[in-house]
């Protein structure tokens, strides 16, 4: 059963999420950033589904737990095409679109194929653990590649202010993924990460996205110098 | 082709450095955390 707290937290959230896309469209951001807002309005339609299958089912109910797993599957999947449209971004000068493309599919498919050779022996439900182990999987590769990303910002030098808080937002939010991840497998019995943290890490994103779209100009340019001290 | 083969090995060079760093923080362990979105977190469906 969920507290009122807790239904507080989830519909500021989600109120959030909706002032992201606000934000993107007020600024005439929306198609630049395709990825992130499909993103975050997929996240948007998937969270009303989920509080009403809550209402309908109750929090308890295996109806919410699959809708829940695949869901994130699918949200996952979207933020790591969010990732591969940031590198698509900062390697544009270069003409490496093809390359970056190619990559991602690459990769894609390889944590797909370990995904399901973790998992197919296993009895039960096989799509379910696909489903939930691809999740796990990309959350990981997704923050591998954030730090690839943000030294290549780093040594290509580049200034453009919202595509660095963008990336540094998804470093934030993939290192408190897998320090929450950490917690919950040192600690098995605690319950507080899961109810609380997971939450709280959820905020990470749309705050961030909704500063970089409202207060970040798309014309802002950082000075290299202000990003890292490299010896001339 | 040695661009592409260049991309090839960084793919696998970064889905190596992924999976290494799962199972350096969860070794043996069958913990599942996510977090997109705001909303609670449910228990593992039964039988997955």
């Amino acid at each position: 059963m969920l507290g009122p707290t807790q239904f507080l937290v989830w519909s500021l959230g989600i109120l959030l999420e909706a002032t992201v896309l606000v934000c993107a469209a007020a600024r005439h951001s929306f198609r630049r950033y395709f990825f992130l807002n499909l993103y975050m309005g997929t996240t948007l339609l998937v969270e009303i589904s989920r509080f009403q299958i809550v209402r309908s089912f109750g929090f308890s109910s295996q109806e919410f737990a699959y809708f829940y797993y695949y869901s994130d599957a699918l949200l996952t999947i979207l933020l790591y095409f969010v990732l591969i449209s940031l590198y698509a971004l900062v390697f544009d000068e270069m003409n490496a679109g093809s390359h970056v493309r190619l990559g991602a599919v690459l990769l894609l498919a390889g944590t797909a194929l370990f995904s399901y050779a973790v998992i197919y022996q296993s009895s039960g439900k096989i799509l379910s653990r696909f489903m939930i182990e691809l999740s796990q999987n990309l959350y990981f590769v997704g923050l591998v590649l954030t730090f690839v990303l943000w030294g290549a910002i780093l040594k290509l030098r580049e200034t453009r202010t919202r595509v660095i808080q963008f990336v540094l937002s998804l470093g934030v939010y993939f290192s408190a993924f897998a320090a929450t991840y950490a917690l919950r497998n040192l600690f098995p019995n605690l319950d507080w990460p899961r109810t609380y943290l997971v939450p709280a890490i959820g905020f990470l994103l749309p705050l961030a996205w909704a500063h970089a779209f409202w207060r970040v100009p798309e014309e802002a340019r950082l000075a290299p110098a202000r990003l890292a001290v490299v010896p001339r | 082709m040695s661009r592409k083969l260049t991309v090839i090995f960084l793919a696998m060079f970064v889905l190596v450095g992924a999976m290494g760093l799962k199972t350096l923080v969860a070794a043996h362990a069958d913990g599942v955390v996510v977090a997109n979105g705001t909303g609670p977190c449910p228990p593992l469906p039964p039988n997955r």
